[in-house]
């Protein structure tokens, strides 16, 4: 092929670079989509029920993973820190996933029962109360609004939809289970299930 | 990894290195930089010679590709192959991990015939003791251990549940449920009885109405307080009349309390530490209320001089 033909042919020369770019995705890349590995939960690890998913949303909303991480790296320095490292099979119900790379604050991957709710809630309202180093902001406003049911039962569906083994029951009770829950609720209720299946130091 | 994955990554990364092979065959060329060569591109009567790439250039390119080939050799990265060192990221870990895992056995070991009074008198075992502090209590009893609004203040020897070195094992391993119940008392009571708690607690100038009045609306409180006010170490009632408020000291905040109850939850740390860390852990927390105390008196008892003889040895 001669430099002119693909110089003068914009479409060929798009599809060339593509396949350039793509080669080392498609062997680093396309495979985990299909391991068990990756695709599968590991132990303990369930979907999100309701008021938890609800508190997901709002992670995100909020930009939590700006300064937080969700994923503890192989080292032991790690562990002794934070616990185990996290695994693939940890993240299989997070759409997309909060891994992160940067750790202004602490990595939540395992915060779940690391403090209590009224620490989180004190903490989330203004973190320098409790640790006056503290440079995260306040999210007071959390408390102000509720959780709407039908976005959850309708998130819950699709999430069905993709593959997450909510049952027609879960899905039937969401609303329910949100109804007055604040978003402050919803938050801390998510902090506190991350991680839980597996967050013990003794953990392998 | 079933070997159809297998072998398309097999195929997809050696293929890809074969490629960069054959384009340096296909390109290449002696000729040197030759004038009359041009890639054919022409403006303005400005032509684009066709050179050859620089031979340092070309030399990284071949660099590079043997680099490929050796790094495939020994490391994993064909399909399932695992490389001639045997070397993963988890193994790699692993050995991490139990390397930290002896240094600490060797620490500890040397700490363990001391009781955890003893531990608290040994400056090597504390300097540990208090990096365990700041990673795991810092978040809510403060850095210095101070504690804040709610959360207990560890350095001023004033003790919820008690500062027996068995009480504090407790505290650290399972976790405390502190609960001071929503009594529905009704608005004259709460405040009759806050006024009538700063004036157990000490403070002047309280009216004589509630002094009297006091007593009597206390009555529901001794249960759990005592009928002192001195508080219950058993079931974590605090003492009221030491002029400590955890939940805060003005009128307002013990009105607060009295009208809609309190929890104090304590977390456990039986799964995120091992017994050593929380024996170590128990340690500094008395030594922080000891050190504390001016004439350095009140250390916990029950040290036995065996192992006090050994702290000082140590120091």
């Amino acid at each position: 092929m001669k430099h002119e033909t693909i110089e003068k042919n914009a479409g060929l020369m798009g599809v060339l670079i593509a396949l350039v770019i793509a080669v080392a995705g498609m062997a680093e890349i396309v495979p985990l989509m299909f391991q068990a590995q990756t695709t599968e939960p590991s132990p303990g690890v369930i979907p999100y029920p309701a008021v938890e998913l609800a508190g997901r949303d709002i992670y995100v909303k909020e930009g939590c993973y700006n300064c937080h991480s969700q994923m503890i790296r192989p080292f032991a320095v790690e562990r002794l820190r934070y616990g185990p490292p996290s695994l693939a099979g940890e993240s299989v119900y997070d759409r997309p996933h909060q891994w992160g790379s940067k750790r202004t604050g602490p990595d939540l991957a395992r915060v779940g029962g690391r403090y209590t709710d009224e620490w989180h809630l004190i903490h989330l309202i203004n973190p320098r109360d409790l640790v006056p180093e503290s440079n995260m902001p306040g999210f007071p406003w959390l408390q102000d609004k509720e959780v709407d049911g039908e976005l959850i039962t309708t998130k819950m569906k699709t999430l069905k939809w993709m593959g997450h083994p909510y049952t027609d029951e879960q899905i039937e009770q969401a609303s329910d289970t949100v109804h007055g829950v604040t978003e402050m609720e919803a938050l801390i209720a998510y902090l506190q299930f991350l991680g839980v299946a597996n967050n013990g130091r003794s953990q392998k | 990894m079933s070997n159809a994955w297998s072998i398309y990554i097999i195929v997809l990364a050696v293929g890809n290195i074969l490629a960069m092979v054959w384009l340096l065959i296909i390109t290449n060329r002696d000729n040197g930089v030759d004038a009359s060569d041009t890639t054919g591109h022409k403006w303005d009567g400005i032509e684009e010679l066709n050179n050859p790439l620089p031979r340092w250039w070309l030399g990284l390119f071949i660099i590079t590709i043997i680099f490929a080939g050796v790094y495939l050799y020994l490391y994993p990265g064909l399909g399932s192959y695992k490389g001639s060192l045997n070397w993963s990221q988890m193994s790699e870990y692993r050995q991490a991990r139990d390397a930290n895992e002896e240094i600490q056995a060797e620490f500890f070991a040397e700490f363990v015939s001391y009781d955890i009074p003893a531990l608290a008198k040994s400056e090597r075992a504390m300097a540990t003791g208090e990096r365990l502090f700041a990673n795991n209590c810092t978040t809510c009893h403060g850095s210095g251990g101070r504690g804040a609004k709610g959360f207990p203040n560890l350095t001023d020897n004033d003790w919820l549940y008690g500062n027996q070195p068995e009480t504090i094992l407790a505290s650290i391993e399972n976790g405390r449920a502190g609960v001071m119940p929503n009594l529905n008392l009704n608005s004259a009571t709460v405040a009759v009885l806050a006024r009538y708690l700063k004036h157990l607690s000490g403070e002047d100038g309280i009216s004589d109405h509630v002094i009297d009045s006091g007593p009597k609306r206390f009555a529901v409180c001794a249960a759990c307080h005592g009928a002192d006010g001195k508080g219950n170490q058993a079931i974590g009632a605090p003492n009221l009349t030491d002029g400590i408020w955890l939940h805060g000291g003005r009128v307002s905040d013990i009105e607060n309390v009295l009208r809609h109850g309190m929890q104090g939850n304590m977390p456990s740390f039986a799964n995120a530490l091992n017994s050593n860390e929380i024996r170590l852990l128990a340690a500094y927390v008395i030594s922080l209320s000891s050190s504390n105390m001016a004439d350095g008196s009140n250390t916990a008892d029950g040290s036995n001089t065996a192992d006090g003889s050994n702290t000082t040895e140590d120091e």
